[in-house]
């Protein structure tokens, strides 16, 4: 997978999550995944097609995505949630639809031509996803609330 | 005894979400987003604005429109969307009326999509994340053009 493709989402997750949390960061070290891997608990996905192929998954424990959502309703004088209800689960994928947007942005500006699909959201137990074909690009973020995994498998279009 | 106006006013600055009239300007929001629909109705209705309606689909926000005009002022309309997408939806807003003050609520910022929806007839296009300021900026603007 080239870099090209991988910092705008770096960058981006960075940036809007640093604006809507009013946190700190820290950016753990990227990895690469060829064969399937567990999913935290929370994933949001929103799937890309164009000139490149692919899904972006944001990964996070219940725990944390119960928090990070009632952070940002907080921000907006909204009433925190204590479990993850329509709410929580809409707050979660807006976040990760705010995060895909700016970075597919960046990378139209690149010359990269590429449409979003509308984001979803899976919740559950001991899932995992597997990308055949596709190598995964793992970023993990240190947020306050707990750490985020952002998931980017893509490839050029054949 | 004092009358009321011997007071000096805290707040001399009209709601922003109120016509001259005194009325409040009616808004529909096309969003496919819970959050962010509370989040902008949330921003205008704190302004004075009245959130008339929400749609969760281009199709439904297309629909909702035409069954509220003459009786709505601003529609905000999100773009990547289940069914319709925002763009196609405001094409159809635009042709039924040519006057509707549309402004795109979105994640994306791709020159060519604003170009797109500008030169299409939106008003303004406002890129997310939001914040009370900008909103409101960008939608009274909007009002006003």
């Amino acid at each position: 997978m080239r870099v090209e493709y991988i910092n705008p989402f770096v960058e981006s997750a960075y940036g809007v999550i640093q604006e809507v949390l009013g946190a700190e960061v820290e950016r753990g070290e990227l990895y690469l995944k060829s064969t399937s891997m567990p999913v935290l608990g929370v994933a949001a996905i929103v799937g890309l097609a164009g000139d490149v192929e692919g899904r972006v998954l944001f990964d996070m424990s219940k725990e944390t995505a119960i928090q990070v959502a009632s952070q940002m309703l907080r921000s907006m004088g909204m009433e925190p949630i204590d479990e993850l209800n329509d709410m929580g689960r809409a707050t979660i994928t807006e976040l990760a639809n705010m995060i895909t947007g700016q970075a597919v942005t960046k990378l139209h500006d690149l010359g990269f031509k590429f449409d979003l699909s509308p984001p979803a959201i899976f919740t559950g137990d001991n899932m995992e996803v597997s990308d055949p074909g596709v190598e995964a690009l793992i970023v993990p973020m240190q947020i306050p609330q707990g750490k985020v995994e952002i998931n980017v498998a893509i490839r050029e279009r054949t | 005894m004092k009358a009321k106006q011997d007071f000096p006013s805290i707040n001399e600055r009209k709601a922003q979400g109120l016509k001259s009239t005194g009325e409040p300007y009616r808004v529909l929001v096309v969003d496919d987003s819970m959050f962010v629909t509370k989040q902008i109705s949330q921003i205008l209705t704190s302004e004075g604005f009245e959130v008339t309606a929400t749609a969760a689909d281009g199709i439904e926000g297309v629909e909702r429109y035409k069954e509220l005009y003459p009786n709505i002022d601003l529609v905000t309309l999100d773009i990547t969307m289940p069914k319709m997408d925002g763009v196609s939806a405001l094409e159809k807003i635009v042709e039924f009326d040519n006057n509707a003050c549309v402004v795109m609520i979105s994640a994306l910022g791709k020159q060519d999509l604003v170009k797109k929806a500008l030169l299409v007839g939106a008003r303004n296009y406002i890129v997310k994340p939001l914040d009370r300021k900008k909103v409101l900026e960008r939608i009274v603007m909007s009002l006003n053009r």
